[in-house]
């Protein structure tokens, strides 16, 4: 499987792929749903129908939400977001970006000095602005970066040359 | 105190100690208290025996038949094996099942983990001692404060390349 991966270049070409989170302060996230499972003994919280997250720097919804919650003072490493699940959240130059997919993981891990943090989102995952649509599988979100990783990536821009729209397909480049 | 409290009302303490005495084989259970002070203890199973794994408490606790309770001021309070807190559930009152180990009510419920950071609330619960389950069955609200999993910020870390 071929796999894109979305280069600077082609970030400074359509900078509202650069996504990168806004330095916010800190703020707490809120949590809703219908109902909702609390294992003791793995420290695993799902929320099930109608999740909602409230984030200082983004949305998302779903209907399934599962996280792994940390020990006194750590910080969540994994949560598992599954059906309709829907994230909007502005980036730095407060434009409005609206991802879709079926499912979405997040994982937070430190190896050694380095950080990683990514989202990744499975199931038909679109994302969308005033600009243009990007849809390809998976879409890895670097959080770290902000940068966006899509395999078999195909873009629609919006506001093509004469105000039609453009279909474009990145330069394949070998794994 | 408590043991004048006993001779007082042994008709409560003997259904305590019915109830108890019948997952006496499973866990390590010790249970101390009266009508307007009840608590139960449950260690956790050897090598760390000697670590409390849960405290229940309320303000009243009143038989009902069947070896259930009614316990109003529900606490509980969850501990790891090195005795760190890990949560405390409370409730303004749930039915506790001492011969299967589970709490319950249709009422409000509200749960804080050990260091404050995440508050949680709902309406309608059942507590499994046996797993340590919690099923919240309405309306659950969880906040997270000093949140830090949607940012990327303060991390520690170089960013990844």
């Amino acid at each position: 499987m071929k796999r894109y991966f979305i280069t600077i270049l082609l970030l400074m070409a359509a900078p509202w792929l650069r996504a990168q989170t806004n330095p916010t302060p800190a703020g707490p996230a809120l949590i809703t749903s219908r109902t909702g499972d609390f294992d003791m003994n793995t420290r695993t919280a799902t929320y099930l129908g109608d999740v909602h997250v409230v984030d200082p720097e983004m949305k998302l919804r779903c209907e399934w939400l599962s996280a792994t919650l940390p020990t006194s003072g750590g910080h969540i490493d994994h949560i598992v977001c599954e059906t309709n699940v829907v994230i909007d959240y502005s980036d730095e130059k407060s434009q409005t970006n609206h991802i879709t997919s079926d499912r979405a993981v997040y994982d937070y891990n430190v190896q050694g000095v380095v950080t990683n943090e990514t989202i990744t989102f499975t199931g038909s995952p679109r994302i969308e602005n005033a600009q243009a649509i990007i849809t390809g599988e998976p879409i890895i979100w670097h959080r770290d970066s902000g940068k966006f990783e899509v395999t078999n990536e195909k873009m629609i821009f919006k506001q093509g040359i004469g105000g039609l729209a453009t279909q474009t397909n990145t330069p394949a480049k070998p794994e | 105190v408590n043991s004048k409290r006993k001779t007082q009302i042994p008709g409560i303490l003997l259904i305590f100690a019915l109830a108890f005495l019948s997952i006496e084989g499973r866990t390590q259970q010790d249970t101390s208290g009266n009508a307007s002070d009840f608590t139960s203890v449950e260690y956790y199973p050897a090598p760390d025996q000697a670590q409390m794994k849960f405290k229940l408490s309320g303000s009243e606790a009143a038989p009902l038949p069947g070896g259930l309770l009614v316990i109003k001021q529900f606490k509980l309070e969850l501990f790891s094996t090195n005795g760190e807190m890990q949560a405390i559930v409370r409730a303004p009152e749930c039915t506790y099942d001492a011969v299967h180990g589970q709490a319950n009510s249709a009422g409000q419920l509200y749960l804080q983990n050990g260091d404050g950071n995440i508050h949680l609330q709902g309406t309608g619960f059942l507590w499994r001692q046996a797993d340590s389950f919690l099923t919240i069955s309405n309306n659950v609200k969880t906040v997270i404060e000093n949140n830090t999993v949607m940012r990327e910020a303060d991390h520690g870390g170089q960013k990844a390349p």
